[in-house]
């Protein structure tokens, strides 16, 4: 295909036309695999089918996981573009290394979520593009995000916020840094000098609290 | 182990995150392994944790998905998702080739011009040379221009006595002219055929004045040029003579070694 281009010398149009054919061909590719992939399969299933390299399985996780997935990512490295090649790189590892996913050290989207947070933290290492992060000077695309109106896939209409408010203030402080703003524990701890032991405390105590605000129920 | 004690520590909300140490995590999977209640608390709890991510879930622009399948399909290379995947690394040929294009045309010419710009630099050094020459010589052909110009001037001016001094016993065939200005003083020669002289001697023009002689000057035979600028002589004199001397001439002449003389007119 490739080919095919180098040998036209190049107007914009010669390009435009492959890459409408490109997108077209994958689109009517994501059609067929919706249609033999049914709404909701269980994570057992989902997980043996992308053991067994298949495609429609991966489309379907990329469906239901990019979005919470780049909103992790995004919280911490706070770029769109990099945002966008970090998830990327996430579902690629995801595909080659999921041999490696071990259903009894945690459930999938737990996996999911710790590779996408690696990936992200990573990159802001290998970018020092974490200098500028906690002085949170608003960028168009994070001014995007603190709207509300842009997070999506709220699925039983409450916001974060409504889902934050019955927690006590220093326990609300924990979440909001760790879930909505990116940081890690220990960069938390650090950078507010309160001690790592009382930030995982806070937490704990937050997460079960949130238990009865998302309806979690003992399995 | 306590259960309630390690659970409440907050360690599997860390675990869950993906924060512990190797050596806390393995720890934590071994415990996991061995106590159902372990297990049932980390299940809540990721529970919460997908939950609270799907609500704070911010939804990527369509052509990242397209970029990943592609990337997985073996269709596109890693990098950055732009509207239209892959145009970028085609234009990207392009323009790298071009830039090679535009790199060896440019340093074929820059050479080229160097080359040329060099030769260009000799020539001219070799022109300015040659110029230099050219007005050399004309100043010189000036100059003699100048001197034949004010000779005519004083050959053909009136003021001017013109003395023909003729060969003596000594010299026969030699012949030389004395032009004098008796106001101005100014006395010129002009040589038509006067014989060299060896190194050590000079010719020494001498003016007799009421019998006595008069240096005007020394000369030498065979120099080009014109009239020959002498000595001033005031008015008085009858007679114009020219002695052979040794080089630099002397106060009084030797007689014998006259080779020209001549008498000046009266009028």
């Amino acid at each position: 295909m490739s080919g095919f281009i180098t040998s036209f010398p190049t107007t914009d149009q010669t390009a435009q036309v492959f890459f409408i054919l490109l997108s077209s061909l994958l689109s009517h590719q994501t059609t067929l695999s919706i249609n033999t992939f049914p709404n909701h399969i269980a994570e057992v299933e989902l997980v043996r089918r992308l053991r067994a390299k298949d495609r429609a399985a991966l489309e379907y996780l990329y469906d239901h996981y990019s979005a919470a997935l780049y909103g992790a990512i995004f919280r911490i490295i706070q770029k769109e573009a990099i945002s966008e090649e970090v998830l990327q790189d996430v579902f690629l590892k995801i595909w080659d290394k999921f041999e490696y996913y071990d259903a009894s050290k945690g459930k999938l989207f737990t996996w999911l979520l710790n590779i996408a947070r690696n990936q992200a933290i990573d990159k802001t290492r290998s970018r020092e593009i974490s200098k500028d992060r906690k002085t949170r000077d608003i960028q168009n695309v994070v001014s995007r995000i603190d709207n509300e109106a842009y997070i999506e896939q709220r699925v039983d209409g409450i916001g974060v916020k409504d889902i934050l408010k019955d927690l006590p203030k220093e326990q609300h402080f924990i979440v909001e840094h760790l879930y909505l703003k990116g940081y890690t524990q220990s960069e938390l701890a650090e950078e507010f000098n309160i001690p790592l032991g009382t930030v995982k405390t806070r937490l704990r105590l937050a997460m079960q609290q949130l238990r009865t605000t998302l309806g979690v129920t003992t399995t | 182990m306590n259960i309630r004690e390690y659970i409440s520590s907050g360690i599997l909300e860390a675990y869950a995150l993906g924060e512990l140490s190797e050596q806390e995590r393995s720890e934590v999977e071994h415990h996991l392994a061995g106590s159902p209640e372990l297990r049932a608390e980390l299940d809540q709890i990721e529970q919460v944790q997908e939950k609270l991510l799907q609500h704070t879930a911010i939804r990527p622009r369509d052509a990242v998905k397209t970029q990943i399948f592609a990337r997985i399909d073996g269709l596109a290379p890693a990098g950055k998702v732009v509207s239209m995947p892959s145009s970028d690394t085609t234009m990207w040929k392009f323009v790298t080739a071009a830039s090679v294009t535009v790199a060896l045309v440019s340093s074929y010419l820059a050479y080229n011009y160097y080359d040329k710009w060099k030769s260009s630099q000799g020539e001219l050094t070799e022109l300015m040379a040659q110029n230099e020459r050219v007005a050399g010589d004309y100043n010189r052909v000036n100059q003699r221009l100048d001197k034949i110009e004010s000779d005519i001037h004083i050959i053909h001016n009136p003021a001017f006595k013109r003395v023909a001094l003729k060969g003596t016993p000594n010299a026969p065939a030699s012949l030389a002219y004395v032009y004098w200005n008796e106001d101005t003083r100014e006395v010129y020669l002009s040589l038509q055929e006067m014989k060299q002289l060896a190194q050590e001697n000079q010719y020494q023009l001498w003016a007799i004045i009421d019998g006595k002689p008069v240096d005007a000057g020394v000369f030498d035979a065979g120099i080009p040029g014109g009239l020959l600028k002498m000595k001033e002589i005031s008015t008085g004199a009858t007679l114009f003579a020219v002695t052979v001397e040794p080089r630099g001439g002397k106060p009084t002449p030797t007689l014998e070694t006259m080779q020209v003389a001549g008498p000046v007119e009266k009028g």
